[in-house]
């Protein structure tokens, strides 16, 4: 193994550069009011706090929790039969349904968004062919229907990868043992898919509440998450414009931060070996 | 005996061009302790999962305790499997795997608890019910499984090859206890294996399986000293086959010479095979014997020696307590009981 060492070095190099030294610049930029264009001024402070009682980022905040706790959920709802299904489909078919849920992934998200704000114009490609106009630009509804098609694979891989390695013997002894259908998922499989469950959760919920480009795309602005304000906090700065302060942006930053570590401990307590991780 | 308590009928089941039970009949009585022998791939587990209503028949029927069950599910079976490789579940403890069964059928906490430590007792694992399976060594696993199936107290339990997977000291400490449990509890266990001596040591009847069908059905005695055809003589234990003529009633011969024997109804020079147990040969002296051969090979295996002769270019296997050297000349002889005449296999 410590022949191998070296190989590791440029990884290692490049998380030091790209997390680590970031990182450190935000927790920095955070806790002082060093500014972009004025690196003379450098005073450690407390005052970038205060930006957590502005009502827009309270809002952001809370949007964020509420669009991201609904989509979860809706994720799950939708994709736990989805991944139980695939699970009990023979090797072939499952493989062919799979890729049909990967390959779209290979595509840049970014895309997808546009496609998603596409449909939802007005006057869309659907409207065109069914004569249905789907307007949901600027609305709840389009944003969440864009967060769940966007996260849902997120979901159903990790509890479809528990349940495709859970023993079909376990299922066998809880009838064995009279359980009917019902009383056998709810004793054993799903317990025993708990892991994958706690990860898609994670996994959804995590980039659903720091999305910042689905929801300015097909919000139209009008619906903000946390993602948005940090955004415009960071871009205000660089073009600045007013209301900008990079020391905020990078608060609020390490805020989502410590939620990331947060969920990245509960996975790996649910799951030791990293099974469920895509 | 009791009565017959499954009465499986003209059972056949395919796996899809492979016939893996052919026109099986079964009766199993009540209180009878019944082992399902035969090598792998033999039908054996797949008639246990027909039971256990994991799978269902092509054609047949299974009757319990008078009616027929084919179309009830697992779970309406008054039958508890205990699965080869225990199939406990890793999210539970010891407590609650043996209680699920019990949960299940919305029991007072007190009865639960109380019968949950009761098979604890009898499986020898007190003190055991808070620890998680994966922290149980292979035979506490082993224990736990029966004890869950147990638990329920079946009619019928079903067992899997249940100690494949132990050591043969740990191995033959659970063959005594299973026994003295299915004596105790008066519960009928069908037990599934492909190990003749587990088979010979636990059984009340011993049900010898090759291709989805039944060889011979009998005691553990009767199908040792009396195999119906090559291939039980060869599965159960070791055999000597000799190919010899039945000249009348009570006379075969073999070796060129003319022995006297127990069998009778085959027909005047019907061509036979003559099934000699190794420990059945006996060394005489030469001089006095019918067979007489060459020592080939000599290996101690510890309670015996298991010697090979050399008799007219045919090797005879033979166990005893008595030494000889390799290239010894042998005297053997053969009482007229140990003598077994089943009809000529030509396919082998």
């Amino acid at each position: 193994m410590r022949r191998l060492r070296p190989y590791a070095i440029p990884y290692l190099l490049w998380m030091g550069i790209f997390i680590l030294i970031p990182t450190i610049i935000l927790i920095i930029l955070g806790f002082s009011n060093l500014e972009l264009y004025n690196l003379g001024v450098f005073d450690l402070t407390l005052v970038n706090f205060r930006i957590f009682i502005q009502d827009q980022v309270i809002n952001a905040l809370l949007n964020s929790l509420i669009y991201s706790v609904i989509t979860t959920v809706i994720c799950f709802i939708i994709g736990y039969p989805v991944a139980y299904y695939l699970s009990t489909l023979p090797e072939k078919k499952r493989k062919i349904l799979l890729a049909m849920m990967i390959v779209p992934l290979w595509s840049n998200m970014l895309l997808r968004i546009i496609a998603w704000e596409k449909i939802f114009q007005p006057t869309s490609i659907i409207n065109d062919l069914f004569g249905i106009s789907i307007d949901l630009l600027g609305t709840p509804t389009g944003v969440l229907i864009g967060m769940i098609a966007m996260y849902l694979p997120f979901m159903i891989f990790p509890i479809f990868s528990v349940l495709e390695k859970m023993d079909y013997k376990l299922i066998e002894a809880a009838k064995d043992l009279g359980a009917s259908d019902y009383q056998t998922f709810i004793k054993v499989t799903f317990p025993l898919s708990s892991g994958g469950v706690v990860s898609g959760v994670i996994m959804t919920m995590l980039p659903a509440m720091t999305s910042f480009v689905l929801p300015a795309r097909i919000g139209l602005g009008k619906i903000n998450l946390i993602g948005n304000i940090i955004e415009s906090k960071f871009m205000k700065e660089v073009l600045g414009s007013s209301g900008a302060s990079i020391n905020q942006g990078a608060l609020i930053s390490l805020l989502l931060m410590i939620f990331s570590v947060i969920s990245f401990v509960l996975i790996t307590r649910v799951d030791k070996e990293g099974e469920t991780l895509i | 005996m009791g009565k017959k308590l499954i009465i499986m009928k003209n059972i056949s089941k395919s796996f899809g061009d492979q016939l893996v039970l052919d026109n099986f009949n079964l009766y199993i009585n009540e209180n009878e302790f019944i082992t399902l022998l035969g090598p792998s791939g033999c039908g054996k587990t797949t008639c246990l999962r027909i039971l256990g209503g994991f799978e269902t028949a092509d054609e047949g029927t299974v009757e319990f305790n008078g009616k027929i069950i084919n179309d009830l599910e697992p779970n309406q079976r008054e039958i508890n499997t205990c699965f080869q490789k225990y199939a406990l579940f890793p999210h539970l403890n010891v407590y609650d795997n043996i209680a699920f069964g019990l949960k299940i059928k919305k029991m007072s906490k007190d009865a639960i608890h109380e019968r949950v430590m009761n098979i604890l007792k009898m499986v020898k694992l007190t003190g055991f019910e808070n620890r998680m399976i994966s922290t149980l060594s292979g035979g506490q696993q082993q224990r736990v499984a029966i004890a869950r199936a147990l638990v329920n107290r079946p009619k019928v339990l079903l067992l899997d090859e249940p100690l494949a997977a132990l050591d043969l000291k740990l191995r033959q400490e659970m063959q005594y206890e299973l026994k003295e449990m299915q004596r105790e509890l008066g519960i009928t266990f069908v037990y599934v294996t492909h190990d003749q001596e587990e088979a010979l040591t636990m059984s009340d009847t011993i049900v010898v399986m090759d291709h989805g069908k039944i060889l011979q059905i009998g005691t553990p005695e009767d199908i040792y000293n009396e195999p119906s055809s090559r291939f039980v003589a060869n599965f159960i234990g070791e055999s000597n086959i000799i190919k010899g003529v039945m000249l009348e009633d009570y006379s075969v011969e073999f070796f060129g010479e003319t022995f006297e024997c127990v069998d009778k109804g085959f027909k005047k020079s019907e061509a036979v095979d003559v099934i000699i147990r190794p420990e059945d040969l006996d060394f005489i002296s030469p001089s006095k014997a019918k067979i007489v051969g060459i020592v080939d090979s000599l290996i101690f295996r510890g309670v015996h020696y298991e010697i090979n002769v050399l008799v007219e270019g045919k090797e005879l296997t033979i166990h005893t307590t008595k030494h000889r050297k390799i290239g010894d000349k042998v005297g053997l002889s053969v009482e007229p009981n140990n003598i077994h005449i089943i009809p000529r296999d030509n396919n082998a």
